[in-house]
This record gives structure tokens, sequence and C-alpha cells, in this order.
């Protein structure tokens, strides 16, 4: 149950450090002054930022059902984006490490949906 | 004058947002607070806490039984009973009960003699604690959200009605004004003036945006026949109650036979709800006990559903029968107990509980840094006077001040409220106005001084005393108590309530001490600098 809970929420924290990856000013907080994702890596984050998004949801549902698991992604949310904007501005670098988290939480949440 | 809608909403942002916000921080304040009113309640009843260490090893069937005993040698002749058993968010048994109204009796000397008729019960002895203090707790906190204070509940309800529904005008016209709200979605950018605020503001509301805007239009429908009558003025004309008993079936009451009958025994129609169930019922109302008409209202505990209104079974208090299942709600009412219910939040647990704490601070940041804004944006009209040892206007001198009062004060009336629930002698008479009293001796006293002196210097020693007065208060725990965080962190699980008010209050006091020190910090800069205009400039948040 709370398993399920966490994985949303890294899903949704490297959803949202994918989407924010995508935007021209956050990839130059991380890659350098100037530097622009091209539109090949900008389409494939954008996919991968949805799909976290998405899974985090089903997550959520899983965890708590239709009633009360969609106000528990919406809180979930607001946690990652403002986690996803406090690194960015103050260790750009974590957030592309810590994004990673993604990956397990991905594999973690489908299997204890799948169950 | 031709001005796009992006302007136009601007200016509704603005004067819609300004001319009720340090209200709506008194009510975000309050409203936060109040998703754990059970925890402020039990942490400011220090008497109870000793009876809360203990794990509770009664089943639910036996601490209703015990309750009722107590409830039948204390009340016999009630109008009804109200029992809470233990569970997760309350470790003891508490019971109250209304008598049957005197002829004359005002409905304040009703509350006020219903805030007497009540006992607690240890779960582990079957014993009734040591009375607790006369505290209002949380439940003051919860009705400040609302009902403000000094005044009729009807003039404080219709005043926080206009501010939300401004709230609910600044939210929707502040979407529309922004006009970067994907791009700017994941930006804050400190160290910029203006620009910063206006991120931490776009950051604290945009990224919660689901959660304001709830509990904005969830707050304004949990008062939506007062708000607006119009509807059922015109179906129901003066029979409001009829509308009332036909909306809320569940809450009309059967009247008492005047026929004595004794009441069945507790137990069975307890087990009865928790086999149907799979879970015990938290909450039981028992109305005209010993009555040939008695009723048991069994509550569901909540959790499995965001509606306010709990499934209930209901039996026959003399024979114990089960009478019914309440029947489902109709879809108007279950979506309006589901849009209360999402208000309340009475299904969440502890994960989402905080979750909602945490937007509501978030809603509070919103609000603050909004305020701080206008003043932000207005001071900069005045940069050229002020640079030549003039001042600013009114208008900018009356906002600095009353966003101290109302950034600055409230955390510390707070803090003052707790403070006097455990300095106040506990023998006192009319103690808990006392304590309501010390608020707002607290927060009027913080007001005043900013208005008399709006500077910066007031800024860090209003941030300064609400950190001091907040992160004290474990301290003050300890000394008044038994129960501090040293016993409270390993002590049983009934305890966790008041160790986490204490962990929590002290956060929150090292969240102003930083407040406090990054001002400081700022000014100490700006000398450093060598600015001079700095010591002729009234006041500052800002203009570093």
């Amino acid at each position: 149950m709370s398993m399920l809970i966490v994985s949303g929420a890294a899903l949704a924290f490297s959803g949202f450090a994918a989407t924010s990856l995508t935007m021209d000013r956050h990839y130059a907080d991380i890659h350098g002054r100037g530097k622009e994702p091209d539109a090949r890596l900008r389409l494939r984050l954008r996919i991968l930022g949805w799909l976290g998004l998405l899974l985090s949801f089903m997550a959520c549902i899983g965890a708590s059902g239709w009633h009360i698991g969609p106000v528990l992604w919406c809180g979930i949310l607001s946690l990652a984006a403002w986690t996803v904007t406090l690194l960015l501005q103050y260790h750009p670098r974590k957030l592309l490490h810590s994004a990673w988290i993604g990956i397990p939480a991905a594999l973690l949440a489908t299997a204890l949906l799948l169950r | 004058m031709k001005e796009g809608l992006r302007q136009s909403m601007a200016w509704v942002h603005t004067w819609s947002g300004l001319l009720v916000c340090w209200l709506l921080l008194l009510v975000f304040m309050g409203g936060t607070a109040s998703y754990y009113k059970h925890e402020i309640t039990f942490w400011m009843k220090p008497e109870l806490h000793q009876a809360a260490d203990a794990p509770s090893r009664v089943t639910p069937a036996e601490s209703a039984t015990l309750a009722v005993r107590e409830l039948q040698q204390r009340a016999p002749k009630a109008n009804a009973w109200f029992l809470d058993l233990p569970h997760e968010r309350n470790p003891l048994i508490y019971a109250s009960w209304t008598n049957p109204p005197k002829k004359g009796m005002s409905r304040e000397e009703r509350r006020a003699a219903f805030r007497h008729q009540n006992f607690t019960l240890d779960p582990m002895t079957g014993l009734t604690t040591a009375a607790p203090r006369d505290t209002r707790g949380g439940e003051f906190l919860y009705r400040l959200h609302f009902d403000l204070y000094y005044m009729s509940a009807i003039w404080g309800r219709w005043i926080v009605g206009i501010a939300a529904m401004c709230m609910l005008v600044a939210i929707v016209s502040g979407v529309i004004t922004h006009k970067r709200i994907f791009k700017d979605f994941f930006t804050f950018r400190p160290r910029k003036g203006q620009r910063s605020w206006l991120d931490a503001h776009n950051a604290t509301a945009v990224l919660a945006l689901p959660f304001h805007l709830m509990i904005t239009y969830t707050g304004l429908v949990t008062l939506m026949f007062m708000y607006m009558p119009s509807p059922t003025k015109v179906l129901y004309g003066a029979e409001q109650n009829t509308m009332f008993s036909e909306v809320f079936p569940n809450a009309e009451r059967v009247k008492p036979a005047r026929q004595a009958a004794p009441l069945a025994d507790i137990a069975p129609m307890l087990q009865q709800a928790e086999r149907a169930w799979g879970e015990a019922p938290t909450r039981i109302v028992v109305s005209n006990p010993n009555d040939a008409h008695a009723r048991v209202e069994m509550h569901r505990p909540s959790g499995q559903q965001l509606s306010n209104i709990e499934p209930t079974m209901i039996f026959d208090g003399a024979s114990g029968a089960l009478l019914s299942q309440a029947p489902p709600p109709s879809t108007t009412l279950a979506a309006r107990a589901a849009i209360y219910g999402l208000h309340v939040a009475h299904f969440a647990d502890t994960l989402l509980r905080a979750l909602f704490f945490v937007c509501g601070l978030a809603g509070t940041a919103m609000v603050a840094t909004g305020a701080l804004l206008w003043g932000v944006k207005e001071r900069q009209k005045y940069a050229k006077i002020v640079a030549s040892g003039g001042r600013v206007g009114f208008g900018v001198r009356l906002v600095d001040a009353l966003n101290i009062g109302a950034i600055a004060g409230l955390p510390i009336a707070f803090a003052v409220y707790f403070w006097a629930n455990r300095l106040l002698p506990v023998e006192l008479a009319g103690r808990s106005e006392l304590e309501a009293n010390a608020f707002f001796i607290a927060w009027g006293a913080a007001a005043l001084l900013a208005q008399i002196r709006p500077t910066r210097g007031m800024w860090r020693f209003q941030l300064t005393l609400g950190a001091l007065l907040l992160a004290g208060i474990p301290i003050l725990n300890a000394i008044t108590t038994d129960t501090h965080l040293g016993v409270t962190l390993f002590g049983g699980a009934g305890l966790r309530p008041v160790a986490a008010f204490d962990l929590v209050v002290l956060l929150l006091g090292a969240l102003l001490g930083w407040a406090a020190w990054w001002l400081g910090r700022k000014a100490n800069r700006r000398a450093a600098a060598g600015k001079s205009a700095d010591i002729a400039q009234p006041s500052t948040l800002e203009a570093a």
C-alpha cells in the first residue's frame, strides 16, 4: 500500500523533472547557458514526463481508490513540483541524477498494480 | 480606454486580493491548524496525557459498554448521548450529552452548559480521567476560521464568506493574468527583488492550485444555504425546516415517547455494525436514551470516501433491533457531501492529512507573498522621493504595517494562545475565554506596534518573537507537564499527537527564525555596501 504511494511520489517527481528539462531555461540551468535540448530529446523527455505523471496517478488510485486517490495525487503533485523547483534553483545537477529514481519506481508501481 | 483582458484581470486580481488578504491570512492559518484540531485539543489538555500513554486493550464493544454505564449514572434523562470510541487519532473514550432545554435558555447558555456535560474515560482502567482544564483547544481555532470572534457567528460567517468570494475571484483572475503559467511553472529566482517575490507567489499559488481552488470553493459550499438562500426560499418559502429535513433525512430527530423503556445492551448492536463493515464504529449517538423511542446510531469511521456524511446503521434503542441502514444519499446530497468532505478532510489518513496541512501552509504563503508584492511594487513609485530623504505614501505605509501585523503578528498570537493554555492557573474561572482573549491581546499588540513603527526592525522583532515563542513551546511543555518530548517520542502510540505538536511548532518557529535571520543578513549586506539611504527608509522588506 504505502510502497505504491512512495513509488507514486517518486514517479511524480521524475515526471516533473523530465518535463522541466524540456524547457530551455531549466535545460540551461543544468547544461550551461545557451544550451537547448534538440527536438528529439525534447519529445522523448516530454513523453517520459507525461508517462511518469500518468503512472503516478495510477499508483495513487491503486493505493487509495477512486474516491481518495485523486486527492492524494494532487497533494503529491504539489509536493513533487515544489521539490523540482527548489532543486532546479539550488542543486540542478542533483535533479538530473535523482530523476533516475523514476525508472525503478515505474517498475515497482507496475508490479504492485498488476499483482 | 482600451485594455486587454490580461491587464484588466491584473487589476481585479490586485484589489480583490489586497482588500481581504489580512483576514484571509487569519482564515488560512486557523483553517490549516484545524486539520489537527483534535491533536491540538489533546495537547491543550495535559491532564489526559497520562491515560493515553498505555495502549488500549479493550475492544470497541467494551469501551462503548463502559461509557454507557457511566452515562446511565450521570445523565439518564438526557436528550442525546454522544460517544467517541478510541481509534487512530483518539486514544480515549469521550462521552457527552445534551439535556432537554430549559425554558428561556439562550443558545449561548445552552452551548456553555453543554461544555460541562462530558467526561473522558481511560480505556485501560475504565475509570474517568482527571478532569481536563477548561479550554476550547483546537475548536477555538476551527471556529475562528469561519465564525471569527467577539461578534455573532452570523456576522463572522458573512465577513469570511465575502473574503472567500474575493479569494475565489483573485484565484481565477490570477490564473488569467499570469502570462507564463507553464513556462514559469518550475521557476524560482532568489535575490532578484520584486522578481523573486513574484516567483514565490507564483510557485506557492500555481503548484498547489488544485488545493487553493478546492479549499476556497468548498469553503463557500459549506455555508451555501446562508450565502445563497434564494433557491431554497423560492422552493420552500418560510418552511426552511422542511427543506432541511427533506434534504438531510438523517439529521431528523425522533420525538421521545415519554414512556420509560430500558436501553438495550449496546455491545451486540456495535458488533453487528462491526461485522457488516469489517471495522468497528467510532462514533455512537443515542437519542432519547431510556425512552420507548430510543434510537442508537452507529457511525462508520471515515476514510473510505470523500463524503463528510459517514454511513450509519440505526438501531431501536429499546429492543436493540436494526431499524435501517441509512438510505444511500441522493446524488445531489452525495455531491454536496463530497464537496463538504473535501474541505474538512475527515477521510485523510496521516500522510494525506500532512499533505493538506502543507498545502494550507502554502496557501498562507501565497496570500502573504501576494500582500508583500503589492508593497514592493508600490514602493518603487517612491524610489526617487525616498532617495532624496522623503517618505513613502500613506497607502504603502498602511499596507506595510498591516502586513507586519498579520504575517509576523499572527504567529505570535497563535503561540501566545498555547502559552496561555499552560500558564493560566487551572482553577481560573472563565479560563477558556481568557485563552482566547490572550490570542487577541497578543495579535492586537503586534498589529498596533506595527502601525506605530512599520520598519524593517519591526519585521525582525516580531518574526524573532514569534520564532522564540513557537520554538519555546516544547520547552514550556516540558516544564509544565510530564509529557515532554523525551517521554512522548518513546512512549505509547496514544502520546504521538503530543510529540507531533511539539515538533511541528518547533519547526514553524525555526522557519520564522530563519526569516528573521535572512532579513537581518540582508540589512547587514546593505550596511556593508554603504548605502546610507537605509536609515532614512521607513520600512523595507524588498528594497535590499
